[in-house]
């Protein structure tokens, strides 16, 4: 059960992974690897900001801020420049490998490589029956679950939503319409480095961080987008929620080398029994490409 | 002038990677990121080989090129399906997954420790343990790939590959066999960087997971795409630009622990010039379209 309940907080932070890399890549059709460089960046700042003094409410906007700058950076360095010039996903996917690539060692450089902590000491735990929760876990799977309640209902009711879905399904036909595509990609890439910042700030609460870490975020958010489906956000994070069951499970029962190796046969099966994912539909021949 | 030597071998070995990615990335259109775990793949086998069982130099360079090319099958069946964002991801995937079993595998690869005393190249009871030596064999040897890669390449395989990474559908339609060219493709490249993983454990001697990781495998993309794809003088000169830069980097005389990041940071300044100015490399003849 404690475990089951770990997996689950855990699963809620892959969600937000899987939620945040399918974003991009439903609108934009962009694998945004530079994502897990995000990733690794934001606890940094967090780090950086308690050490001068900030505090953690500083602190926190102040990551979340810079992740979301760092994201549209890369829109406006990489995948905007790309998309005018008609560029295909590879470059895009090249692109996004170099800045990964930048992004990391740069970070390296700065705060060096070892695994840093935000807190010392043990966090405080709260219990209920026989389930034990840190402040950490707490604080990460209430606010996912804000965060991802907030994401639908937006996605759903509001003009933003709507033009959000439009610009999924085509994005040259919306701005025919005339809405500004550009405008609404600088926001999904923000947006989706912000949600990553979130996930890298819940993660390394409990465990340390390094500069390396955003390698297996991205991996989550990549099995999550295709065992979730393609163009389907809510198979992303409820693939996501699955995919940390699972693994607290294996590594409950056999052991931690496992971990990758399970996440990576989940990803095998579905691509061999589903390709389309489990929540996507199948394309028609003409919508592919 | 041993300075040189080991410029030069390295040189070689790295050529050998270049090559054989470049069949796959320049000619067959698959734009695969598991490179460097292949590449780890045969420096393992071979050194176990050698180190473990005592098999010859020469046997033991063909179980690496075997082995790679029996693990290639993970990432070629996979291209069966997919091609494209998906097939790239699922490269990524294999790459995580080889590496954490090298990383984890302890009984069989000793993990993070790696395998130490990997002996020279021995043939015919003459050991070549000066680096003269180990140049001048394998200048031979990686002749001898350069020479099938080569003709592999001019072959109605590597026209075949060509038509497929034109337009898979009307290469289908003349009968050119798809599946299977795709998963000889595989195998030719696994094979051959899997001797290249050979050579390079032999000449350094000593192996650990570190070696293998995605860094690696993004900087061994970036010698393809900076060299130039689809012809054979591009991953060449690629090689030999991507060797030299850490070289002139070593001239202003950073300390070490800046330096490696500093040479991981340029190469993924350089992938994302290249593909803002110039996709299809310095000498290269194909670009993605």
């Amino acid at each position: 059960m404690q475990i089951l309940f770990n997996g689950l907080i855990q699963g809620a932070l892959f969600a937000l992974m899987g939620l945040a890399f399918s974003l991009v890549y439903s609108t934009t059709g962009v694998l945004h690897m530079a994502l897990g460089a995000i990733y690794a960046l934001a606890p940094y700042i967090l780090l950086t900001a308690l050490h001068i003094g900030l505090g953690w409410g500083v602190g926190l906007i102040l990551a979340v801020g810079v992740a979301v700058f760092v994201g549209i950076f890369c829109e406006e360095v990489l995948h905007w420049p790309f998309l005018r010039r008609n560029a295909p996903a590879e470059v895009h996917l090249i692109g996004s490998l170099g800045m990964f690539l930048v992004l990391v060692q740069a970070i390296a450089i700065l705060w060096g490589s070892d695994v840093q902590v935000l807190h010392n000491g043990v966090d405080a735990v709260y219990g209920y029956g026989d389930l034990r929760l840190t402040r950490g876990q707490m604080f990460s799977g209430f606010g996912v679950l804000i965060i991802i309640g907030a994401f639908f209902l937006w996605l759903q009711r509001t003009e933003l939503g709507l033009q959000f879905r439009a610009m999924a399904d085509n994005p040259t036909l919306l701005s025919l319409l005339g809405r500004d595509v550009r405008k609404l990609r600088r926001f999904v890439f923000g947006m989706s480095a912000g949600l990553a910042a979130f996930v890298a700030l819940g993660s390394s609460y409990d465990t340390g961080f390094d500069p390396h870490g955003g390698l297996e975020a991205v991996l989550i958010g990549v099995v999550a987008t295709i065992v979730g489906g393609r163009g389907s956000l809510a198979g992303a994070v409820l693939v996501g929620l699955l995919l940390g069951v699972i693994r607290s499970e294996v590594v409950w029962f056999t052991s931690a080398r496992w971990e990758q190796a399970a996440t990576f046969t989940i990803l095998a099966l579905v691509l061999f029994f589903r390709p389309q994912g489990l929540f996507g539909r199948t394309l028609r021949l003409e919508e592919k490409s | 002038m041993s300075y040189l030597l080991h410029l030069l071998i390295f040189f070689q070995i790295y050529a050998v990677v270049a090559m054989s990615l470049n069949l796959l990335i320049g000619y067959g259109g698959l734009l695969q990121v598991a490179h460097a775990a292949y590449f780890g793949v045969g420096a393992y086998t071979a050194a176990l080989l050698w180190t473990k069982l005592g098999v010859g130099f020469i046997p033991g360079l063909l179980g690496a090129a075997l082995m790679s090319s029996l693990l290639s099958l993970l990432v070629s069946l996979s291209a069966w399906r997919f091609r494209g964002d998906y097939f790239v991801m699922i490269s990524l995937a294999v790459q995580v997954v080889l590496y954490s079993l090298m990383y984890n595998f302890m009984d069989i690869t000793n993990g993070p420790y790696g395998i130490t005393a990997i002996p020279k190249p021995v043939i015919m009871d003459s050991i070549f343990a000066t680096q003269e030596a180990t140049f001048a064999i394998y200048v031979v040897i990686v002749g001898m790939l350069a020479f099938i890669l080569a003709a592999a390449k001019l072959s109605p395989f590597g026209l075949s590959l060509q038509a497929m990474r034109d337009d898979e559908l009307a290469a289908r339609s003349l009968g050119i066999p798809v599946r299977r060219l795709k998963v000889e493709a595989f195998m030719l490249a696994s094979a051959m960087v899997g001797v290249a993983g050979g050579l390079y454990a032999s000449y350094i001697s000593y192996i650990d997971p570190t070696s293998f990781t995605l860094d690696e495998s993004i900087l061994m993309l970036s010698m393809v795409i900076v060299g130039g794809t689809g012809n054979v003088r591009g991953p060449l000169v690629g090689a030999a630009v991507l060797i030299a830069i850490p070289e002139l980097l070593r001239f202003l005389s950073l300390p070490d622990t800046v330096a490696a990041h500093i040479r991981l940071l340029a190469y993924g300044l350089l992938l994302i010039l290249m593909m803002h100015w110039r996709p299809q490399g310095l000498a290269g003849r194909y670009r993605f379209e």
